[in-house]
């Protein structure tokens, strides 16, 4: 066979703790777990701009500890969204909307501590699944990859950026509108090609390319600050949680483990879709036990399952989300476009090549998110009392502190004042396009994919000599494109979209 | 008469028509190349055409449906922030990390209404101490305390 994969999911996982398990990343999936909580847990931070301002922390080290970092980021991160979300009712990011619905009623009838407890161990389970997934489906899905053409590549993107459309919320048209914005976005800097400028307009630092961090902590750290600051007044918390009892009793349990059991499946399945992800599974289990729950009106009065199955969802989609990433290099939404860009900065191009060439960063990686999953249960549950203490802090004091870390991690990265005046820009067209209804999350996995997505072009025309034909010549790249006509067709058809917007209805309530 | 009824998503039209424009303006002068032998402006063309006609699309529905409000621009929050990146990343550069932080942590406060000016004095030194110590000796950044570069 000759391959290059190792199917064998015991030996892969022994690499992989073999590499992540050393003192030093173990040390960096701590302090990255830690931090994410940190910040993660300040109101209205999500889990986007958490991970924008502490990127450039992880830029000095070695690629594997740096992306050990990183996870350890992100679901510190989505953690403390599920915390503030219970406790304050207000979620951080939309993968945490649905945990407040029910969350922060049962923390109002003094059950914060079993709501922190239920989606902290069925965060838990589900990131231990979510891990198995990958191990599983990694390998035979990266073998594919490389069966995949240039054509295919290009089918594969388009498909990925429809779906990335269709299952965020919030007007097609806009998003699409965003994403070919992304796209062009991407392309500022020297033709790889011919060597010419484009949308330079002289500057030096534009020579490289747009730089990644200003863009993105614009858009999202600098708006998110100032979408706070438009709120009249910050929503402080209103419960006194008692956290005496953050273990669930014999009888929650009972009413758990069935919900947490079918979030962890729906969220695994959903998160390696293209344009899948956290946010889409957390809203899909709530519909899902809403559905079939024998009493339906509990639901938004504190029903347990209203939190255990959403955030066992929202966790096992967060891991499994890595999948197409890592294999085919395609990131399914904008947390995966992060990663995707922090992998690109350390040099390296996500794909199918990371596991047979860099097997220890690929493990290693998928070692440490479990790693990440034990340190934050066994880490956050104690430190809960520190997490709540940080969400009395008055946001005036807070935000000049969030601002001062936007523009020292910019400046650090790249010192050039002109970084900051590109973060200070983005941050402004933000806050626009903000006000006009345009998510900015479509724009920047838009941006990651720009250059690739031409480049693939490119070759795919080379080949055919010019003839558009290619895509639907070849077996995959034919049926990636069907598949996106229909998702885009699906979008048109009226009945389906009131179903689509139904599913994300839930944030009324 | 022709009514907007739904003001967000005209703006909307409006920014995105006007980004689409600039991009086929200033991809003008690229080379276009042939489909099989793609010069630098043939995905820049493609791209913003495309994003003119979506830009299109949103306005001539925004005249057609009804759709939310659009919320007052407020000026101080952004224009706020937006100075004091500036000054903190022009100044960086000629007094080093400890003066400019400072100088932005003195300006940002201001970006809500009824910012205490003793508040924001204590605020930008303790943010700033915060800065060197995390940044410049845990982290190791290479970031001037003092002076510029």
């Amino acid at each position: 066979m000759g391959s290059g994969f190792e199917f064998n999911i015991i030996a892969n996982l022994a690499t992989g703790f073999g590499a992540a398990a050393s003192l030093e990343n173990l040390g960096f999936a701590l302090l990255g777990c830690v931090l994410g909580t940190l910040i993660g847990v300040l109101p209205g931070i999500g889990p986007i701009p958490t991970i924008a301002m502490l990127l450039p922390i992880t830029y000095g080290l070695n690629p594997l500890s740096s992306l050990i970092m990183l996870a350890g980021i992100y679901y510190g991160a989505a953690y403390g969204g599920s915390t503030t979300s219970i406790l304050v009712n207000i979620p951080g990011e939309a993968s945490s909307i649905v945990t407040a619905i029910d969350g922060h009623q049962m923390a109002k009838q003094g059950r914060a501590g079993l709501a922190l407890a239920v989606s902290a161990l069925g965060s838990f389970f589900a990131g231990c699944v979510g891990i198995v997934f990958i191990a599983a489906f990694g390998p035979p899905l990266a073998a594919l990859a490389q069966e995949f053409n240039s054509p295919d590549y290009f089918a594969l993107m388009v498909l990925g950026l429809v779906m990335a459309v269709m299952l965020a919320h919030g007007s097609v048209a806009k998003a699409f509108a965003m994403v070919f914005v992304g796209l062009l976005l991407g392309l500022v800097g020297t033709d790889v090609n011919s060597g010419t400028q484009r949308y330079t307009f002289g500057v030096t630092f534009l020579f490289d390319g747009l730089d990644f961090l200003p863009l993105v902590i614009g858009l999202f750290g600098i708006v998110e600050v100032v979408k706070n600051l438009e709120l009249k007044e910050m929503p402080r918390m209103t419960v006194a949680a008692r956290f005496r009892d953050l273990w669930p009793k014999l009888s929650d349990f009972k009413d758990a483990w069935k919900p947490v059991l079918r979030g962890t499946g729906l969220g695994s399945l959903l998160g390696i879709l293209p344009g899948g992800g956290a946010v889409l599974a957390s809203f899909a289990s709530y519909t899902l036990e809403k559905k079939i729950a024998a009493d339906p009106t509990r639901f938004g009065r504190g029903a347990i399952e209203g939190v255990a199955g959403p955030e066992s969802a929202n966790n096992a989609a967060a891991q499994t989300s890595f999948i197409p990433l890592l294999t085919l290099g395609i990131p399914s939404n904008a947390v995966m476009a992060l990663m995707m860009g922090a992998l690109m900065i350390q040099g390296i191009q996500p794909g199918a090549a990371v596991m047979t060439k860099q097997p220890e960063l690929f493990w290693g990686l998928v070692a440490s998110m479990w790693i990440g999953n034990v340190i934050l249960v066994v880490l956050n549950l104690p430190l809960i009392g520190i997490w709540v203490k940080l969400l009395s802090i008055p946001y005036r004091l807070l935000f000049p502190a969030i601002l001062l870390f936007c523009v020292v991690g910019v400046y650090a990265t790249n010192t050039t004042p002109g970084m900051i005046a590109l973060m200070a820009g983005f941050g402004a067209l933000g806050y626009v396009l903000h006000k006009f209804g345009c998510e900015p999350a479509p724009l920047v996995l838009g941006f990651i994919l720009g250059p690739v997505m031409e480049e693939n072009l490119r070759r795919s025309m080379v080949m055919s000599r010019g003839d558009p034909m290619v895509f639907l010549e070849r077996p995959i790249s034919a049926t990636l494109l069907v598949v996106s006509a229909i998702v885009v067709g699906l979008i048109v058809v009226p009945a389906f979209r009131k179903s689509r917007e139904e599913v994300f209805q839930e944030d009324s309530a | 008469m022709i009514r907007i009824k739904s003001p967000q998503d005209f703006g909307a039209g409006a920014v995105i028509l006007a980004i689409g424009f600039a991009g086929i303006y200033f991809s003008g002068d690229l080379r276009m190349g042939s489909a099989s032998r793609m010069g630098p402006g043939y995905f820049p063309q493609i791209l913003s055409w495309c994003i003119v006609a979506l830009g299109v699309l949103i306005g001539a529905r925004s005249l057609v449906f009804d759709g939310p409000k659009l919320e007052p621009l407020e000026l101080r929050p952004i224009g706020v922030l937006v100075i004091s990146s500036l000054v903190f990343g022009y100044a960086i550069e000629e007094v080093g990390l400890a003066l400019a932080s400072t100088a932005a942590l003195l300006i940002a406060p201001y970006a809500r209404r009824g910012a205490s000016f003793r508040e924001a004095v204590f605020l930008s030194i303790g943010l700033t101490a915060f800065a060197i110590i995390v940044f410049v000796w845990a982290l190791g950044q290479p970031l001037p305390v003092w002076g510029g570069r």
